[in-house]
């Protein structure tokens, strides 16, 4: 476990911490980035007039779209000659998520993802296993060079199949899985059609990103691998998994406001919500100097809980993400726009967009994109092999463009949903 | 033991200090870096009382900003100013009796003397030269007196304006050497440097100061690590950054 009295003294020292970050934060956001200057002058404000961690509410939101707007470097605080990663993700727009990384924010990045790892009670002694889709690559890296940095002795994520990362994992005696929880559940699959048991394995615990993870879920793991479960959450647009994190008493995860400060608001009116109130995570960057973000909103409902943990963290702690307050959806921890899909969609037939729905199914534990089009008189063909084409090429463009997998079916009418 | 919010400080209608927050924990060495005019001097000055300043300022949980020069003295903070201003005309010794000026008043004599020979044992070079004026010595040497009489006022919080300026490399490591010395015995430092490097070598944390704000803070390793973002963020690059693309 982290020793939280050296790395956080007082509720009232981190509070100055936090306002000293911001206003550094500001100062370098507004005279770096045309953009927030823009939204500061736009109102009237400088950033000395933000005076106490609440007056931030005074400045407006930062949504994907702002991100999309400024598409590839237009957010970037520092000279690209400072950056030393430029990382995208396929985002939520029609432009992707670029953001850029100093020598300084990785470094700050690696010891807050270890801290991650330590309060999973990860050591050196560990032998940590990252078993990822390759659509969560940048989440992979950041898990391998925390883990790293905290002295474990880590395997990476490769390109094996799922009975070759079984044999690793009981050869090697990996003793911390880190994977999804989609993931987790087609382990314990494989694992049974194998005829392996937990027994077989070292495996003291599994740290579960990049889903939401429900009680049903985290038994259902728990029981199959036999270990203790953490999670950590984090958002593709300030890195990844960092950003908060479970304790041994698991009671929601403890959120780095050293760091990022959070705040809960009304998705419909941006008002601030109550502690315990669900609503939706807006987060500032309170350290990172390449790519600053004041009051980004991620989209996420979840709440902020202020008792004290019993685990000693003096870290404010962030209930589990309940929900969504717009139409983005995770396919096995990637997300995805609705949208993304109808323009991949347009893409495959030449602008053309015929009604469709989209599904999350399951297939041994592995989440994929259901994905029903109907049929109409642009996309009647008599030749079946055409049609079947169609399928075959947008299911290729998703996991090429997205990093998901799909099924696609062509049906005369769409099914309608469920009650 | 010393917080700062929102520090705000003037020279007439000039603001040099534009809402300035930072901290100081006990038994830490603190860097103030910044290019000439950035606020560093006017943040120590504002902290002594020197200069008009609004804003919160808590030393060891007592507010600071209405108490006068000599009562912040005697709450525990010397600053050792820039370009040491000794008085030339008096000698070594008497220029260290100076600084215990408050405690003399409240007759601690016998510590006093007890301090003069730490001071002494400190910079044995001013033991031998305390009978000559202090205007005869050397710039190393006058930057060692005015150390030593700042610490003659026995504080906690010892206050460092450019330390370096001035003085040959070899002097400024001797100095530098004395800085970690008395950190060792219990002293805070709170030290201005333009010379960011000297200063980032020996601090815990810095903070990056430009035109009365801070830009940067964090531990001074990353800082000098990232000494090319800092640089960015003192001006020289900026134009090529905003104007080149």
């Amino acid at each position: 476990m982290p020793d939280w009295r050296q790395e956080i003294p007082s509720r009232e020292e981190l509070e100055l911490l936090q306002l000293e970050r911001l206003q550094s934060t500001l100062n370098r956001a507004y005279r770096q980035v045309k953009f927030y200057r823009r939204q500061f002058d736009e109102r009237q404000l400088r950033p000395n007039d933000i005076q106490e961690l609440s007056h931030l509410a005074r400045l407006p939101f930062t949504t994907r779209a702002d991100l999309s707007h400024n598409y590839p470097y237009g957010l970037f605080a520092v000279p690209l000659r400072e950056v030393v990663r430029i990382q995208s993700s396929p985002g939520t727009t029609a432009n992707p998520v670029v953001v850029g990384y100093t020598a300084g924010d990785l470094r700050f990045w690696r010891e807050l993802t270890a801290r991650l790892y330590r309060s999973a009670e990860v050591s050196k002694d560990d032998i940590v296993q990252i078993i990822l889709a390759a659509g969560l690559n940048n989440w992979a890296r950041d898990l391998k060079d925390g883990a790293e940095h905290l002295g474990a002795s880590v395997i990476p994520f490769a390109n094996l199949n799922f009975a070759k990362q079984l044999m690793v994992m009981r050869d090697y005696k990996t003793s911390i899985l880190v994977t999804t929880p989609s993931y987790a559940r087609h382990l314990i699959d494989v694992m049974e059609t194998m005829g392996l048991v937990a027994a077989d394995f070292s495996l003291k615990r599994a740290i579960l990103v990049a889903e939401p993870l429900t009680p049903a879920v985290r038994d259902e793991i728990a029981a199959g691998l036999q270990v203790s479960l953490s999670t950590a959450y984090g958002i593709t647009e300030v890195l990844g998994p960092g950003l908060a994190f479970s304790c041994p008493e698991n009671a929601g995860l403890h959120f780095s406001e050293d760091h990022f400060l959070p705040e809960i608001v009304d998705p419909d009116n941006g008002a601030p919500c109550d502690l315990g109130v669900p609503g939706e995570l807006v987060i500032t960057t309170l350290s990172t100097t390449a790519f600053p973000l004041v009051r980004f909103r991620t989209g996420d409902i979840a709440s902020l809980q202020a008792e004290a943990c019993p685990c000693g963290c003096p870290l404010i702690r962030l209930g589990e993400i309940v929900g969504r307050c717009d139409r983005i959806f995770s396919v096995g921890g990637i997300k995805i726009h609705p949208d993304q899909v109808g323009s991949a969609i347009a893409e495959i037939l030449s602008g053309h967009t015929p009604r469709h729905r989209l599904r999350l199914g399951q297939d041994a534990g592995l989440t994929y994109l259901d994905i029903e089009i109907q049929m109409d008189e642009n996309l009647f063909s008599d030749e079946v092999k055409c049609l079947e084409a169609i399928g075959r090429r947008l299911r290729r463009y998703l996991r090429e463009n997205l990093g998901i997998d799909s099924r696609v079916a062509l049906v005369e009418k769409i099914s309608p949903d469920p009650e | 033991m010393l917080q700062i919010r929102n520090l705000y400080a003037y020279y007439g209608k000039i603001e040099a200090l534009s809402g300035v927050s930072c901290h100081v924990n006990q038994g830490e060495i603190v860097a103030l870096i910044g290019a000439n005019g950035a606020g560093k001097t006017t943040l120590l000055n504002a902290l002594c009382g020197l200069v008009q300043a609004r804003g919160k300022v808590t030393f060891q949980g007592e507010s600071l900003l209405a108490v006068a020069p000599e009562g912040i003295v005697a709450r525990g903070i010397s600053q050792v100013p820039e370009g040491r201003q000794i008085f030339a005309l008096l000698t070594v010794a008497e220029n260290l009796e100076l600084g215990a000026y408050l405690r003399q008043r409240r007759r601690q004599r016998p510590e006093i003397a007890a301090d003069l020979e730490k001071v002494y044992a400190l910079f044995p070079r001013l033991y031998e030269r305390r009978q000559q004026a202090a205007g005869t010595l050397s710039g190393g040497e006058q930057q060692m007196l005015a150390i030593g009489r700042a610490l003659m006022a026995r504080p906690r919080l010892l206050l460092l304006d450019e330390p370096s300026l001035g003085l040959a490399p070899v002097i400024v490591d001797s100095i530098i050497e004395t800085i970690v010395n008395l950190r060792q015995q219990g002293v805070t430092i709170l030290m201005v440097e333009q010379n960011a490097r000297t200063a980032l070598s020996i601090a815990d944390r810095g903070y990056v100061l430009e035109t009365g704000r801070i830009l940067l803070s964090g531990p001074a390793a990353d800082l000098l690590h990232d000494r090319q973002v800092t640089r960015a963020y003192l001006g020289k690059d900026y134009k090529e950054f905003t104007e080149g693309r």
